[in-house]
């Protein structure tokens, strides 16, 4: 049986050793669906599995968990991506459930960085996760009736399950979707959940779950407070909300809550068809939307299988560099905010940045919701004339001249500044082993030590032609992680001043004809991006159709706030928002 | 003389009326604030008897540092409300009776033998009275050895207080990092 | 007229002058700190109401005249009343004691730039000083809210962290000229020259306690907006902010007046003998650049932390201020 299998790994799935496959039996078994990858492993021996693949075999990170609804079969897949943070392309193992009880055991034991994801697909799923220390609903509020992403799940305004929709006026007459609220004015409930009674202050659960007393019990007994930071708060960058138990002004427990800017992102993303997500993409993190349409088209490439032209390859880098640029300039520029510098860092820090949406203004048509990327390369080519300038020149002197000067510029007054050194070294402190276990991905990862980019771990488009270093401190402090995209900024210049280099004067700049509704192959694909704020994944399953029937977002942002708690333990009230700070999160990505 | 009179009546009656409401509020931080109005009349007093500095003195050392304090310390512990007046501490009750008795009587025996009229020196109109060179003068020749004796007292009493937390703080916050770091 | 109604009449008459300069200073002072600021960070600033913006500070006022006073459910309604009030008031009397120039000859009579010259005047800054901060803490208590309480607790601590180097730093002068009056102290910087050439460490210290005292940036821990929102006045809305506001704005004045007066001179400057009206422009020169420096720091560095300040203060200034009192009393017994 051994044998058989083997031959129908995709090539680039690394197989899992034979004597592990024979060990586990039945509990682990190939999965042999048309166009889908890896192992299907059996409830029971999941946990076993997942040990056996960290310890054995080195699969030490996991990256993404997420949930399909295979409404047809009866069963609800949960789908495991697992790498090895030496590098190399993932291992995808998935577990099937019955639709109606769906219950697994939870691996937040095996890898902690499981603990948002499971949540969420609890949430959004309702599958059942034994052993979860703290499974409650994360995006959804305790009076939602219901499990979104369900197949059998529509929103009140349902109209129909694909896009493009029927015509809205029909004969003439118009239709309005207002007249189909299936809620009306009854909005429904959960059977156990009393709206009169409910509370949002009062978050018992939540609330009960703090750790409140300090260090040592021998202490001197003083009040201990529970504070609310957030979702109304000036440094949460966003409606985000920390749930802080206070010992004094030490943190003695963290709770983040999120999914106020919740929109189901993933099921509008089922609703529409393959293109129409690329304009949606943008939404996810705002601040690099160049970098989330590269993400996105490379999974569905990988689905259809075209390749993009040279010239359209060098385009998306110098795009997805310069995002990577304007990202860490705001992220730095926040994080001085954050410390306390009343806006000038951030207003300097931002400065190069307009000049950066200047060029995606040109290209794109639009400074942040760019829009940019397709199926098979890019929407447009470069202008010819940018701000009265040769775009070529203009690009030139910006990543020559001008991006080293105004990363110079910071790095001169920052880096060295003693209230900056005295705030950030040594706070929020996360080491090398506990980054990887909790899954966080970019500058936090590799501000702790773990050299893993995904640009040469698993390298993308044309990345691994370029010359840059993969930039790392080892302290994994606050301060680290801001030299660290200190250090990130240069490399991408460099790798923007190799694009300029040499691109393709004349070229393609898309493979085939434009389409607006694409027919994707079957299967199931994982295309990941190094974005700005970490590894950024899609998780796209196609049914053959114009629509995805599956489409999920790894978001870098919303697991690196799996590890926020733990980095705060024991720190001030104020570093909690500098901690917050050096993660960089992006509400519209954490939430989805 | 008259008016410097009603002024100290007037003051007076705040005085009381301060103190009563510090020992009668059943919230902590408005009786800290009625000892504080307590302290300010107080150093009116001192005004209206010639000696500014002590009156300057008694607003920063008692109302700006040590009452402050006290706030300071009822806030963290959150201990704003007497959770069952008159049950901590019972034995308290006849006690206070009891020494206030003792205090009245002592004061009145003093009074009884010695009289009201006169002060037992004027010093008021002494120049130099209450001025920060005579109480100087006072602190570093007359009393030299009870002042220094009491700074030693402080002192220890600081080092005593700096050692006990410092152990708790070295078994609780023992999370640094090394600092030397690039510059 | 009697000579007592007459000091009566001028006392109250510079009073009211001097709560109405005040009140313009601060006014004034809160749009030139936006006016710093979009300069410092490449910006406008305010530039629409009246030429340049100067128009601006009245359409804030009458905006937060006109705004609804909001009280907390759950405050202290008195002591939520009274906090305000108690912020504003020590910001006020505190420059009772400055001298603002030289005396002047007005309607045949000679006046006392400044209100009052007590002879303890700077033990009276002190006291003033150190009751200032029952406003702020009050605030954050009686607001029934935790970012209040956490303001009004770290503001108490801070203040009396502080207070004590504060006190330390003027003792400098305060040898050196051999009074605690403010105007001997002027009189005795005639006489020598500018103490902070004298007391340069001193100098220092009394600035950055200062700046402690009336929590500026880089101390401005009881309201540090990144934490706790708004500190001890997040509850407050319409006029009651407004008066926080300005008491903080106030304090600055008030502390960099006397640190111009302790340390440069006050109203001293070239020709004052002869014109002693160029004293009131000398002096609001000196306090104006101090004024300025404080918004530059306040512009230029991030926030330290609530630790981090207490032991600055207790560790780095407190030392500082006691061996800079010894070195002078030490120098001043030797030279005479």
């Amino acid at each position: 049986m051994s044998e058989e299998e083997r031959n129908v790994v995709a090539p680039e799935q690394v197989p899992v050793a034979d004597s592990i496959v024979a060990r586990f039996g039945n509990a682990l078994r190939t999965d042999d669906r048309d166009g889908y990858e890896g192992y299907v492993v059996s409830v029971e021996s999941l946990k076993d599995v997942a040990t056996v693949l960290r310890d054995e075999l080195g699969y030490d990170y996991l990256s993404s968990v997420t949930g399909v609804d295979y409404f047809d079969e009866g069963k609800i897949e949960v789908v495991y991506h697992a790498y090895q943070t030496s590098g190399g392309p993932a291992l995808n193992f998935k577990v099937q459930v019955d639709r109606e009880n769906p219950i697994l055991p939870s691996l937040v034991s095996v890898y902690p960085g499981a603990d948002f994801q499971e949540r969420e697909i609890f949430d959004m799923y309702g599958v059942s996760f034994e052993g979860h220390p703290n499974l409650r609903r994360i995006l959804m509020w305790d009076g939602f009736a219901g499990h979104p992403l369900r197949k059998d799940w529509q929103e009140a305004y349902f109209e129909e399950e694909n896009k493009p929709f029927d015509s809205r006026w029909p004969g003439g007459d118009v239709k309005r979707s207002e007249a189909e609220n299936r809620f009306g004015k009854n909005v429904s409930y959960p059977d156990e959940f009393d709206i009169d009674n409910w509370a949002p202050e009062d978050d018992s659960s939540l609330y009960a779950g703090l750790n409140k007393s300090g260090s040592n019990g021998k202490k001197l007994k003083t009040d201990s407070l529970v504070v609310n930071m957030g979702p109304q708060h000036p440094s949460t960058h966003g409606v985000f909300r920390m749930v802080v138990a206070l010992d004094g002004e030490t943190i003695t427990d963290l709770q983040p809550v999120m999914g106020y800017l919740h929109r189901n992102h993933e099921k509008i993303g089922e609703r529409n068809t393959f293109l129409q997500n690329m304009p949606y993409t943008d939404r996810l993190d705002y601040l690099s939307s160049m970098s989330n349409n590269l993400g996105y088209s490379l999974a569905v490439e990988k689905l259809m299988g075209v390749d993009v032209p040279e010239r359209a390859e060098y385009l998306r880098v110098l795009m997805a560099e310069l995002t990577r640029v304007s990202n860490h300039m705001w992220a730095i520029g926040f994080l001085l905010n954050d410390l306390g510098a009343f806006q000038t860092p951030a207003l300097y820090a931002i400065r190069a940045r307009e000049l950066i949406l200047d060029i995606f203004e040109a290209t794109a048509g639009s400074r942040m919701m760019c829009n940019y990327m397709r199926f098979g390369g890019v929407a447009r080519d470069l202008p010819d004339t940018l701000r009265d300038e040769n775009t070529v020149d203009f690009i030139g002197d910006l990543v020559n001249e001008r991006l080293p000067a105004a990363i110079d510029e910071l790095d001169r007054f920052l880096t060295g500044n003693e209230i900056v050194r005295s705030r950030c070294i040594g706070v929020g402190v996360l080491p090398a082993d506990k980054a990887i276990a909790y899954s966080t991905a970019g500058p936090l990862l590799r501000a702790s030590g773990v050299p893993y980019d995904l640009r040469r771990a698993e390298p993308y488009s044309i990345y691994d032609r370029l010359d840059f270093e993969v930039c790392t401190r080892s302290n994994g402090d606050v301060y680290d992680r801001y030299v660290v995209r200190i250090d990130e900024m240069r490399e991408s210049v460099k790798i923007c001043q190799q694009v300029m280099r040499e691109i393709p004067e004349e070229g393609e700049i898309f493979t085939g004809k434009p389409q607006y509704n694409v027919r994707v192959p079957k299967g199931e694909s994982y295309g990941r991006v190094e974005n700005p704020k970490g590894e950024l994944g899609y998780y796209v399953v196609s049914k053959g159709k114009t629509n995805p029937y599956r489409y999920h977002v790894r978001a870098p942002s919303f697991i690196n706030l799996t590890v926020l708690g733990e980095m705060c333990k024991g720190h001030k009230v104020a570093d909690a928002v500098v901690i917050l700070g050096s993660i960089d999160i992006v509400l519209g990505e954490v939430d989805r | 003389m008259t008016a410097e009179l009603i002024i100290f009546v007037l003051l007076a009656v705040i005085a009381v009326a301060a103190a009563l409401g510090m020992l009668l509020s059943s919230n902590a931080i408005y009786s800290a604030l009625f000892l504080v109005v307590n302290f300010g009349v107080v150093a009116t007093f001192y005004l209206l008897l010639g000696a500014p500095f002590i009156a300057m003195v008694q607003v920063t050392v008692y109302a700006g540092a040590i009452m402050v304090l006290f706030l300071f310390v009822i806030m963290l512990l959150g201990a704003e409300r007497l959770r069952h007046p008159n049950q901590v501490l019972s034995w308290q009750q006849p006690l206070a009776v009891v020494l206030v008795m003792a205090l009245l009587g002592f004061a009145g025996y003093v009074v009884s033998m010695q009289g009201l009229a006169s002060p037992p020196v004027d010093v008021a109109n002494t120049v130099s009275y209450g001025s920060p060179a005579a109480i100087g003068e006072l602190l570093f020749r007359e009393y030299l050895f009870p002042f220094e004796a009491t700074s030693l007292l402080l002192l220890s009493a600081m080092v005593g207080v700096v050692v006990l937390t410092a152990v708790d703080a070295r078994r609780g916050v023992s999370r640094g990092v090394s600092r030397d770091r690039r510059s | 007229m009697s000579p007592v109604i007459g000091i009566v009449i001028e006392a109250i008459i510079k009073s009211a002058l001097m709560v109405f300069v005040l009140a313009t200073a601060f006014a004034y002072l809160t749009l030139a700190e936006r006016k710093i600021a979009a300069f410092v960070q490449v910006r406008k600033g305010p530039n629409r109401v009246g030429p340049w913006g100067l128009m601006q500070p009245a359409a804030d006022g009458i905006k937060l005249l006109f705004k609804e006073e909001m009280v907390p459910a759950g405050a202290d309604k008195v002591l939520f009343f009274l906090a305000p009030i108690l912020t504003m008031i020590p910001a006020m009397v505190i420059m009772a004691v400055v001298p603002i120039g030289p005396d002047v000859e007005l309607f045949g009579r000679s006046i006392r730039l400044g209100i009052s010259d007590l002879n303890v005047g700077m033990l009276y800054i002190l006291s003033v000083a150190s009751v200032a901060v029952y406003g702020i803490v009050l605030a954050g208590w009686s607001s029934a809210n935790k970012y209040s309480l956490l303001g009004g607790l770290r503001a108490s601590a801070q203040m009396i962290s502080y207070e004590i180097a504060l006190g330390l730093s003027i003792i400098g002068p305060i040898i050196l000229a051999g009074t605690m009056s403010l105007q001997g102290i002027i009189t005795a910087q005639q006489q020598s020259t500018w103490y902070v050439l004298w007391q340069p460490v001193g100098a220092l210290v009394f600035f950055l306690a200062g700046l402690a005292e009336v929590n500026r940036a880089p101390f401005d821990m009881p309201e540090a907006e990144q934490e706790l929102t708004a500190g001890y006045f997040t509850e407050y809305s319409g006029m009651k902010f407004s008066l926080f506001f300005m008491g903080e704005y106030i304090k600055m004045v008030a502390v960099c007046a006397i640190a111009t007066t302790l340390f440069l001179g006050g109203y001293l400057g070239p020709y004052v003998e002869q014109l002693p009206w160029l004293g009131i422009l000398y002096f609001t020169i000196k306090t104006t650049a101090l004024l300025f420096l404080m918004i530059w720091i306040r512009l230029t560095l991030p926030r330290l932390r609530y630790d981090q300040l207490m032991a600055f203060g207790w560790k780095v200034l407190l030392p500082l201020a006691l061996a800079n009192v010894v070195v002078t009393a030490t120098a001043t017994v030797l030279l005479g």
